[in-house]
């Protein structure tokens, strides 16, 4: 993966549905309230903060291209959406 | 058969009472990836059969390359009544369970308000006939005669 803007071929995301559902509550506790990125294959979060410019910033950092990633924002707990 | 999507379980921080005291929540969930002249986004969006539109952040317009300075305009409310703008532009969204893909153009609105993707009417579920189990937490988009992409 690279952080400059050309655009990239689409990620591998087969199994992204299924480890994001698998991924730990505990692990995610300690983001809510907060925009992440997971890996492609949803086992990790490779990126965190309080806004999508923070996670953006984080990514480039890291050399990661945000297309190659799966974006998310993680609930704070006890909210309902009615 | 069409794409299956498991719901995606939120932990809470007490019981819910309204859900039999379970410590969490399930919500539906479904990777996304919005395509525009620039660049690809893939993100969690949430399906949602009272959302006239699909909208998303609107921070998502100028990372994709959609340029929304002359974008037609239209006026929401959200389910809390609070007012808010959507400017409108047509992109290109895909979906995936993992088996099948789905790839289509379709008119979104981008607004500051939200920050993950409604899946609406409009530009999502317009396209779909959508089957949501309660009992198995997981719901089944297939494919409509409207469905406009590949």
């Amino acid at each position: 993966m690279n952080a400059n803007s050309e655009q990239l071929g689409p990620p591998d995301l087969s199994h992204y549905a299924e480890n994001r559902r698998k991924f730990p509550l505990d692990e995610l506790a300690k983001h809510w309230g907060k925009h992440v990125a997971f890996s492609p294959d949803g086992t990790r979060i490779v990126a965190s903060g309080s806004s999508l410019d923070e996670v953006l910033e984080q990514l480039q950092a890291a050399g990661i291209h945000f297309s190659q990633v799966v974006h998310a924002y993680i609930d704070p707990p006890d909210m309902s959406y009615i | 058969m069409g794409l299956m999507f498991p719901y995606t379980v939120v932990a809470a921080h007490h019981a819910v009472v309204p859900l039999g005291g379970r410590w969490s929540r399930p919500r539906p969930l479904v990777m996304v990836s919005a395509t525009g002249p620039k660049n690809t986004f893939p993100m969690e969006g949430r399906l949602d059969t009272g959302s006239d539109d699909t909208v998303f952040p609107e921070r998502l317009a100028s990372i994709i390359g959609v340029d929304l300075s002359n974008a037609p305009v239209g006026h929401g409310r959200t389910a809390s009544m609070a007012l808010l703008i959507v400017r409108y532009a047509q992109i290109t969204l895909r979906i995936t369970d993992g088996v099948e893909r789905r790839e289509w153009p379709a008119w979104v609105g981008f607004t500051p308000a939200v920050h993950r993707p409604l899946l609406g009417f409009a530009g999502f579920l317009q396209f779909f006939t959508a089957t949501f189990r309660g009992d198995r937490e997981e719901v089944e988009l297939t494919v409509n005669n409207f469905y406009p992409g590949t």
